[in-house]
């Protein structure tokens, strides 16, 4: 019942947090990867890493344009470089691999990506078209199932919310890559995305079943009454319309509380494994992991307390207005 | 009475006896599924490896575009199957094991619609040598030469006869007409010798080559209709020869000579019958991980699965104790049917896909979060054990069914929408759905059920361990 009762409390801060949330990705800008800006990478490491002006200044003299490089250390204790440019043709590649190659003994290339400018805005494109098209799909299936509990609100409201606090998840973890995007330079890459499409389908998952425990909820506790109307072609027919035994508020304060512990502990498995693949599951899924624990957070605080009392928020409006045209 | 009382307790028994019948069974499944995930793993020789993608097993991603803008639209699809073919003979050749060559197009979202050639090599970590070899497939057209243009243009250094030419770019002044013959009519291609007929020198060697029925039609008329004319031929875009046509050829035979060496010629003759390229094709991206950086990222993986199995088993019985445990035999259950999914399908195995998978063990348990959580309400409103498992899995149904279906839908629009790697994932991510809601439904349900019956007001050890968490209110 606390998360119906402080609605507006926990509702402003959902709106400040997703408006923050927007400013930080507006100001700041995600920091892209070459999986979509196109470009290179190429990984190499040594038995002694060479001195980083030394090599800066062989790889000036190749007209590479801009370019980063920056220092690693492998897992096996390896010193190496990321070397960072634009999309390299196959001759400016051997060149390239020459030049890092020659720098330091015992040099090996472990990892080298060029991804063209068109794929990159391609994935782009793809990743966008996903979301809005998962989203949509989402809104029509929740409405459909909820078609049976029209009453207070539409069922389409049901869906319309789990976009709603959807949203709030996908846009949390985006404004923290953001900000370690700008402050630790991690880029956004396909894993980011695939992270964020994880996310969208914990989310939905997670609001869905706390409103399936209002339908069950409003189904149990509802009155229904038959009354025949004529219809504007004149022939008369059943209309059946509800009254509930307990008012809506508290309905949905109830189911909140029924499904409060199931929400906590699949949040908390979930949490669980994603923390053992932070901690150990290696550099490469470290953001991944990293991403989806914000989101399954976002996650777990949009199904308590955004999914439901915006739900209540609305049902309130809807019945002041009805009152309003009566 | 007392006879029916006894019938009753005869048919309960048998009852008990057909659930512990049929718990051995889901428990003897998962055993011969894990069994077969285990034999099938770490052996060389194993029938259903796993197969592990390029950023795990090392190896080179290639990606090439084509150029189809000189391909009429409904021969597209088919010439880029061709285009396949030719590639996946060229990198046959390699020794790879299991080599990928597939076409991949740019589908609807964008509004130029891009064929590409994905080529993906195992092992193979040299990539400019890779990329060599699949580039040295040869490009072979006939053009018409104009010869007006070709004297307004008044190059002196062009000779037309025979000699090996540097070719003009392809301009509005360009000298050259396509005749739309290319190597993709070609039948075979020989080395042979010339026997000093026709002006050509004696012991020469020369390409022969046969084009296949659709092309020597289309040679028979090229040079029926000009006859007099120079029909030149180029290599990758360099002109190699400019035989004049002194009569039309039926048959579908030609003749390629340049001034070859022996060596050169037999060259020529293998690249084409390996295939001529029937698009021109441009590498747009490459990625090559090493062998060494993909075991230690496959071996980080796997160890994030074993510890992240091995919290959230310990998490569900801490907290639900009895039931607790039925759902870590469950999720082992998960997991072994999905490693055994992963080699019967194939699904390619990647970081991103193991990770999904480490994900999904936090997930998979949430069916039976949602039923424990409902059995625990009926079993404290004093249902047994039984009644309230039932009860719990009837009420959560509605649940588990709405939140499943709309993660399905998700992992299949994610699947039709994206990209290999983005395919990938959504595989495992529905995959994941699917066998989840199974061993929640099957392996939790029916070993719960074979449990020994209790009831909350029986304050025996049995009774505390259905009766779990904290009580909320």
């Amino acid at each position: 019942m606390l998360f119906i009762t402080y609605r507006k409390v926990l509702l402003g801060i959902a709106v400040a947090v997703v408006l923050g949330s927007g400013v930080i990705i507006g100001t700041l800008g995600l920091n892209l990867g070459i999986d979509f800006t196109g470009g290179s990478l190429t990984e190499v490491s040594y038995a002694e890493r060479p001195a980083k002006e030394g090599l800066s200044s062989e790889l000036d003299q190749l007209g590479l344009g801009g370019y980063s490089l920056r220092e690693t250390l492998d897992d096996e204790g390896r010193d190496g470089y990321i070397l960072r440019t634009r999309d390299l043709t196959e001759g400016e590649r051997v060149t390239v691999e020459s030049v890092v190659l020659s720098a330091g003994t015992e040099s090996t290339i472990t990892r080298f990506t060029s991804i063209g400018p068109v794929i990159g805005q391609e994935l782009k494109d793809k990743a966008l078209w996903a979301i809005v098209a998962v989203s949509l799909i989402i809104i029509l299936y929740v409405a459909f199932a909820f078609s049976g509990v029209s009453y207070p609100v539409g069922s389409w409201v049901y869906g319309g919310i789990t976009i709603l606090a959807l949203l709030h998840d996908v846009i949390v973890p985006t404004a923290v890559m953001a900000l370690m995007g700008y402050f630790l330079g991690v880029e956004a890459d396909v894993l980011f995305i695939m992270a964020l499409l994880a996310v969208l389908g914990y989310s939905v998952n997670d609001t869905i079943v706390v409103f399936d425990r209002v339908r069950e909820n409003l189904m149990k506790y509802r009155q229904e009454k038959k009354v025949m109307v004529v219809g504007t072609d004149g022939m008369e027919r059943e209309e059946i319309t509800y009254t509930l035994q307990k008012p809506f508020a508290e309905i949905v304060g109830v189911s909140v509380s029924q499904t409060l512990m199931r929400s906590i502990n699949t949040s908390v498995t979930t949490l669980v494994a994603l923390t053992a693949l932070y901690f150990v599951g290696g550099e490469v899924t470290q953001t991944f992991s990293l991403v989806l624990i914000v989101g399954v957070l976002a996650g777990t605080y949009s199904s308590i307390c955004i999914a439901n009392p915006l739900l209540v928020f609305i049902a309130e409006r809807k019945v002041a207005t009805e009152a309003i045209t009566k | 009475m007392s006879k029916i009382n006894l019938q009753k307790k005869e048919a309960g028994g048998s009852e008990a006896f057909i659930r512990k019948f049929h718990a051995l069974g889901v428990l003897v499944l998962i055993a011969v599924v894990g069994f077969f995930v285990y034999t099938n793993t770490g052996t060389e020789d194993a029938q259903h490896p796993f197969k592990l993608g390029l950023d795990l097993a090392g190896g080179s991603h290639l990606v090439y575009e084509a150029d189809v803008s000189k391909i009429a639209p409904a021969e597209v699809a088919d010439l880029m199957n061709v285009l396949r073919d030719v590639i996946e003979r060229r990198v046959n050749t390699f020794g790879v094991s299991e080599p990928i060559v597939q076409v991949e197009r740019s589908s609807f979202v964008s509004e130029n619609t891009v064929e590409r050639l994905v080529v993906e090599l195992p092992g193979v970590t040299d990539v400019a040598t890779a990329v060599a070899e699949i580039g040295k497939t040869p490009l072979l057209e006939f053009r018409l030469i104009d010869q007006e243009a070709l004297q307004a243009q008044s190059v002196a250094t062009v000779e037309v006869d025979g000699v090996s030419v540097q070719a003009e770019p392809a301009e509005d002044l360009s000298p050259f007409i396509d005749t739309g013959l290319t190597g993709r009519y070609l039948a075979s291609a020989a080395l042979e010798f010339a026997g000093g007929s026709g002006g050509q020198l004696s012991n020469e060697p020369i390409v022969s080559i046969v084009f296949n029925a659709e092309g020597g039609d289309l040679f028979e008329t090229i040079t029926r209709e000009h006859t007099g004319e120079s029909l030149a031929i180029f290599l990758d875009g360099e002109m190699i020869s400019s035989p004049r046509i002194n009569e039309a050829i039926a048959g579908g035979r030609a003749v390629i000579s340049g001034g070859f060496t022996a060596e050169e010629a037999k060259a020529l003759a293998q690249n084409l019958n390996f295939g001529a390229l029937p698009v021109p094709i441009e590498l747009a991206s490459t990625q090559t991980v090493g062998a060494s950086l993909g075991e230690e990222v496959l071996n980080k993986g796997v160890t994030a699965g074993v510890v992240g199995l091995g919290l959230v088993i310990l998490f569900m019985m801490l907290w639900y104790r009895l039931p607790g445990l039925v759902a870590g035999i469950s999720l082992i259950g998960y997991v072994a049917m999905m490693l055994a999914l992963f080699k019967l399908i194939p699904v390619t195995l990647t970081a991103a896909g193991l990770a999904g998978l480490v994900l999904s063990l936090g997930m998979a348990v949430d069916a039976n979060v949602l039923v424990f959580e409902r059995m625990k309400e009926e079993y404290r409103n004093g249902k047994n054990s039984h009644q309230a498992a039932r009860d719990g899995f009837a009420r959560a149904w509605s649940a588990i069914r709405d939140g499943n279906i709309t993660s399905l839908l998700s992992a299949i629009i994610l699947f039709w929408f994206g990209t290999s790697i983005v395919k990938g994932f959504a595989l495992v991510f529905g995959l994941g759905v699917v066998v989840s809601m199974i061993s929640a439904l099957l392996v939790t349900r029916t070993l719960l059920l074979a449990l020994p019956e209790s009831h909350i007001t029986k304050k025996t050890i049995l009774s505390k361990l259905y009766n779990s968490g904290v009580h909320t209110k």
